[in-house]
């Protein structure tokens, strides 16, 4: 164990204050921002109203940390505290470095191990579907000691979250054993010696990229046996703020982090056997059909043109058989375009492997993934519209499946 | 007669090997250099493919792209074994030239000398075109990449393009250490990497406007109404 990251690290000596202000704490909700100036009063509000409502009973405070470039977020913040007084004490901090989400999570824990509250809840400034109701089902849990760690789930659509349903919920299984539904929900409770625990180690620095964090937060709970449960929030409506990155820059900032953690828990991925659900607090997450319409020539034009041009570097990444099988897709036209779920999660590991190995540089490698990513969105997008055959907890436990299957030989192509 | 005959004949005779007795040391030595030369290169190539094998020099390279650059140039060896081959090659170049001045020719005098003074240049030289490749496959792949995602037609021609167009400045750059033609590398270079600027934004000016277009809206534009309601995380 490593001394912990504190909150004299991260912050000026005027954020310290501003945050001791706050005073010892019982709950502490950490709003996290990277430039959200759009958003940040909203759920400012909203976190307010929990702590004021469902857990007034209980010493509660807010710290808005900002990671980004700009002031507006905190300004925000600063303006709405003028207009109105909140029933909660809230203290605006700035965490320098870089701008980085995980940044913003980071300086938050770092609050919370200075405070010392029962439970932590880390809230992303752009997760607007927030309620006050909400962040007390996500808080609770871990005040009556039934949990370490809460995740949300939510009710979405097959378009929504489609990288969360085809590749972190399903590997997350495949490896850890634990069936998860949000990666990255943009909200979590922990509990204080949680939080505390996951500053205690000394690898954080290389996970600061893009979601590293949040992803990291949810293995280093599962590895350590930590209790976690997931509990129901309605839907997802989250606004990403002006620094909104493009697909590829998504898949690099989420499925790299991913992939990195994979080298510090091969101990524990190596020996973990079937995966299982997590305990689930009031209704159960539901998956309903796209009922609009989404272009999926395009998808399917993304994927071909990868498959024509990008040959050279998937044939470093890929193995020869895996490659072999992704030629008859480019024949079929959109609208019976196929992508099993077998062929996308071998897809995936031969990816990890490769960067695991360093074939390519890591960024080329992870954006690379891209238009095999949309070629899979497509086909899936296919299998769940409203009136497919299979169902969409078919479509989702065969996936599952699938990368519970192709993780059989992981180990051995892991040197 | 008969005796002026073999006195000629005797003299010449003394005369060959004396010669001979002048110039067997100096052949024996630089007999000897070459073998000594040959020797130590070879040593130093088996040593040097072993540290670059030690620090995975060969599987760094396969990351960086050199070695699919060396392969598409005909050199089928790993990178480890090309850079011990040079290292060979060069003591063993150096021991070529040494064991000729051994000869103590007036041709060849101070031809060591001054082929040593010259090697730093071609190290650097060397050493520039070799980040050149580098650099020219790292920028490729990404270009080709980020073209690709943004589903831009002809992607790997504008990766060859600028594959090729950090390539000549390297070349450039490692002709103009070494020396030679340096105005004349300069000019042309000054010439040719104009006109190709000029050329391709004349191009693409007028002869790719919707190519142009393409890439700025795959780029800036925001996503149809039915975009938005895919979200990946």
């Amino acid at each position: 164990m490593t001394e912990p990251i504190g909150a004299g690290h991260l912050l000026t000596d005027s954020d310290l204050r501003s945050v001791d202000s706050l005073g010892p704490v019982e709950v502490l909700v950490g709003v996290c921002a990277l430039n959200q100036s759009r958003s940040v009063v909203r759920v400012v509000e909203a976190a307010a109203g929990g702590l004021a409502a469902p857990l007034a009973d209980r010493k509660s405070g807010i710290v808005v940390v900002e990671a980004g470039f700009q002031d507006d977020t905190l300004d925000a913040v600063k303006s709405w505290l003028t207009k109105r007084i909140p029933a909660v004490p809230v203290s605006c901090v700035r965490i320098a470095g870089p701008p980085s989400r995980s940044r913003a999570i980071l300086g938050a824990l770092a609050v919370a191990h200075r405070l010392g509250p029962a439970a932590c809840a880390l809230v992303d400034a752009g997760l607007l579907s927030l309620t006050p109701e909400g962040l007390g089902r996500l808080v609770r849990p871990i005040l009556a000691g039934e949990a370490d760690c809460v995740g949300p789930t939510y009710t979405h659509t097959a378009a929504e979250g489609t990288l969360t349903t085809n590749l972190l919920a399903p590997m997350c299984g495949a490896l850890y054993g634990r069936r998860i539904q949000q990666l990255l929900g943009g909200c979590a409770a922990l509990s204080g010696q949680v939080a505390t625990r996951l500053l205690e180690t000394d690898v954080w620095e290389s996970d600061l990229i893009g979601h590293g964090l949040e992803i990291g937060l949810v293995i280093d709970a599962i590895v350590s046996g930590h209790r976690i449960a997931e509990v129901h929030q309605g839907r997802k409506i989250l606004d990403a703020g002006v620094a909104s990155p493009d697909l590829a820059t998504t898949i690099a900032h989420t499925v790299g982090p991913f992939f990195r953690l994979m080298d510090r828990y091969r101990s524990f991925w190596s020996e973990s056997g079937a995966s299982a659900p997590v305990a689930r607090i009031g209704d159960p997450p539901t998956v309903v059909p796209e009922t609009g319409e989404i272009r999926l020539d395009r998808m399917v034009r993304a994927f071909n043109m990868g498959l024509k041009d990008l040959l050279p570097v998937w044939e470093q990444a890929l193995q020869e058989e895996t490659l072999a099988s992704l030629y008859p897709l480019g024949l079929l036209s959109p609208d019976e375009f196929v992508f099993p779920a077998e062929h996308w999660a071998r897809v995936v590991f031969d990816f990890a492997v490769a960067y695991h190995a360093q074939r390519l540089p890591r960024d080329h490698l992870l954006r690379a993934l891209t238009p095999l990513y949309l070629g899979r969105v497509a086909a899936f997008l296919r299998e769940t519209h409203a009136g497919a055959r299979a169902g969409i907890p078919t479509v989702l436990e065969g996936i599952a499946r699938a990368f519970e299957a192709e993780k059989a030989g992981l180990a051995a192509r892991w040197r | 007669m008969g005796d002026a005959w073999s006195d000629v004949l005797v003299a010449s005779f003394r005369g060959v090997v004396q010669r001979l007795g002048d110039v067997a040391p100096r052949l024996l030595a630089m007999v000897a250099v070459i073998a000594l030369g040959w020797a130590v290169a070879a040593i130093a190539r088996r040593l040097t493919v072993r540290i670059f094998r030690m620090v995975d020099l060969d599987a760094r390279c396969a990351r960086w792209g050199l070695t699919a650059s060396l392969s598409r140039s005909g050199i089928g060896q790993s990178p480890s074994q090309v850079i011990g081959q040079l290292v060979f090659w060069t003591i063993f170049f150096v021991a070529l030239l040494t064991s000729v001045e051994a000869l103590e020719m007036p041709a060849t005098a101070g031809l060591a000398a001054g082929v040593v003074r010259f090697l730093p240049n071609l190290v650097v030289a060397a050493l520039v075109w070799m980040v050149g490749l580098l650099l020219a496959n790292f920028m490729a792949q990404a270009v080709l990449i980020a073209a690709v995602n943004a589903q831009v037609a002809l992607a790997p021609l504008i990766a060859g393009a600028v594959r090729w167009l950090v390539l000549v400045f390297a070349g450039a750059a490692a002709l103009t250490q070494l020396g030679i033609a340096r105005e004349m590398v300069l000019l042309t270079f000054g010439i040719a990497f104009g006109g190709t600027v000029l050329a391709l934004a004349l191009a693409f000016g007028l002869g790719g406007k919707d190519l142009a277009r393409e890439i700025l809206e795959s780029r800036f534009r925001k996503p149809d109404g039915d975009d938005d309601r895919l979200t990946h995380v």
